[in-house]
């Protein structure tokens, strides 16, 4: 026979089992009649600036920087992940990230040496609002006066703005400091002879992709290599199929009409003769032949 | 009742039966016992199981951080640790340190312990080092902990698990002058309110430079003598807090961390001092 003690932390068991099934229950409830936040709400500017954090902080200063940045992190995940297109980190313009700039602000006045969040305001900021780009990439130079990096990354942000001049100078200056690579100073030169050339793109994304910690940075960084590859793929397959067309008198029909010409250029094929992009997806042939787009499924950026 | 046997056996062991000053050895000698009981006393109330939640929250943010950090893991495990290291020892010098005291005369062990020959700034020293001895094993293990999880992240050697460590000795310099302050104050007031007061030497002491410049900015010369005053009489914790640029690879110089560690002896002999002094004035006869 159960004796009385044993009885009594059944019931208790019992109690705190179904309590908390009965709180799990609530909590699912209530999550889901819970109206969706108001956009505006949502979108509130930050409350405390980064200086008055910094002082209530604590000697944590750090750590609050840690939570701005991985906030940040969290803040452009999700608006990308909502989005049904498929947005490039370097062009965020379309998914009203207006929070993205007081974020990154607040984690660097709360570590000034952390560079990351001068990287990532560098890349995706100038897709939003580049003054706020230039003034974040500015207050790191001011901070860290001796890191050649924060010019490379003001150099990015003027250079994505077609301002050449600018974005050498910023090459510029930052070769001048001790520990800088060579490439600063040659990067000063080509931007000033031809900025706009892909093969300073190039050069660009493959010093931002050998020099990055964030893998979000370098993914960002390899598509824009990848696409600097598809335009130049593409340019090629053009002239192929011009110069069919002037041959023939008409456009291509298929990949195989012109597939000698393709791998003679040098370009892959898969084996009904398409060429293959630099992510090995076929190119598509467009308007009756004339011309090449990327497929929709590739992993190029279209843009 | 245990902890209270336990007390006065040790006292009554270490204690002479005659009431002549005694010897400097004995009086270390009898430092030692409080201080050992002090830690036993820690230990047995459980004050270390912090470390299990330590464990936990560095293990997490070690296996979890990297998809969180956008390639910053190493940093974020850093403040993570260190600054999990400083609230969780602020949190036991608080606690552990405005009991160490008045626990004693609650339960009026301290009657017994007074019977003995034993000196009241003995008493208190043995107390307060007790206490830096369970924080210095809390410390120690913490550090440890930060490290090998830097270790994991960083898959391999890390430098920046040694470069923690004059960083971790600041930190412990830090608790050691908030176990002193904890203690002054639980000489003479309720544990409570011992706790709120040094909670906000804890805040106040991070606000120093702010409390400089406030001194500066006023008009009135009183005022400025009473900021000034407060700035140099509360405890500069920001001469300790080296955390954030640890996080970057960057240790602070020997001449900076041998002053502050200056800084700290001085301060922590004035406390106790003066702790001596108003414990000196209670009556316990």
């Amino acid at each position: 026979m159960m004796n009385k003690g044993t009885a009594r932390k059944g019931l208790l068991l019992f109690v705190v089992f179904v309590g908390l099934s009965t709180v799990v229950g609530l909590s699912r409830l209530m999550d889901s009649h819970r109206p969706a936040l108001d956009a505006q709400i949502e979108e509130e500017q930050l409350y405390i600036n980064g200086q008055t954090v910094k002082r209530i902080s604590l000697g944590f200063n750090g750590l609050a920087a840690d939570w701005y940045w991985m906030r940040s992190l969290q803040y452009v995940g999700r608006k990308v992940l909502n989005s049904p297109r498929n947005i490039q980190l370097d062009d965020l313009g379309p998914l009203n990230v207006k929070l993205l700039a007081p974020l990154l602000d607040t984690a660097t006045t709360l570590d000034p040496e952390f560079m990351e969040p001068y990287e990532y305001a560098a890349v995706v900021l100038p897709g939003v609002n580049v003054e706020d780009a230039i003034r974040i990439a500015r207050k790191g130079i001011a901070a860290n006066p001796s890191s050649w990096r924060l010019y490379q990354h003001l150099g990015y942000i003027y250079w994505q703005q077609k301002d050449f001049k600018a974005a050498s100078e910023a090459y510029g200056e930052g070769a001048l400091l001790s520990g800088a690579p060579h490439w600063m100073e040659a990067m000063k030169a080509q931007m000033l002879v031809e900025g706009g050339s892909r093969s300073t793109a190039r050069q660009i994304y493959e010093r931002m992709y050998q020099e990055t910690d964030d893998p979000n940075v370098r993914e960002m960084a390899r598509k824009r290599l990848l696409q600097i590859q598809s335009f130049e793929d593409r340019d090629m397959i053009r002239r192929i199929l011009g110069e069919y067309a002037g041959h023939e008198q008409g456009c291509a029909s298929s990949w195989k009409d012109v597939s000698n010409a393709l791998r003679r250029a040098g370009l892959s094929l898969d084996a009904s003769g398409a060429p293959l992009d630099p992510t090995n997806t076929p190119y598509r042939m467009v308007q009756t032949g004339c011309d090449v787009d990327l497929d929709l499924r590739s992993e190029v950026p279209q843009k | 009742m245990e902890e209270r046997a336990e007390t006065v056996a040790i006292t009554d062991r270490d204690a002479q039966p005659s009431t002549p000053a005694p010897a400097r050895t004995t009086a270390w000698k009898r430092v030692v016992s409080i201080a050992h009981n002090t830690f036993r006393e820690a230990v047995r109330d459980r004050v270390l199981y912090n470390l299990v939640l330590f464990v936990l929250l560095l293990t997490g943010a070690s296996v979890f951080i990297g998809e969180l950090s956008g390639g910053q893991e190493r940093k974020i495990i850093v403040d993570l640790g260190l600054s999990a290291m400083l609230l969780f020892g602020v949190f036991i010098a608080i606690f552990v340190g405005v009991g160490l005291v008045y626990k004693e005369i609650e339960r009026r062990t301290v009657y017994a312990i007074f019977a003995k020959p034993v000196g009241r700034g003995e008493f208190l020293i043995g107390k307060y080092l007790g206490l830096c001895l369970t924080l210095l094993v809390n410390v120690l293990v913490m550090g440890a902990g930060v490290s090998l999880a830097l270790l994991y992240v960083s898959r391999g050697w890390d430098p920046l698990a040694l470069r923690i460590w004059p960083a971790i000795m600041l930190i412990y310099v830090e608790l050691m002058i908030l176990t002193g302050v904890a203690l002054l104050f639980s000489c003479f007031s309720s544990p409570a309110l011992s706790a709120l007061l040094t909670f906000f030497v804890f805040i106040i002491g991070h606000f120093s430079s702010d409390l400089k410049g406030l001194a500066s900015s006023m008009g009135s010369p009183a005022a400025r003598w009473l900021f000034h005053g407060l700035y140099y009489l509360l405890p500069n914790l920001a001469n300790f807090s080296f955390i954030t640029s640890t996080a970057h690879g960057q240790m602070p110089t020997a001449a900076h961390a041998a002053k502050a560690i200056l800084y700290a002896i001085v301060y922590i002999g004035v406390i106790l001092a003066a702790s001596t002094l108003v414990f000196s004035r209670r009556n316990f006869k």
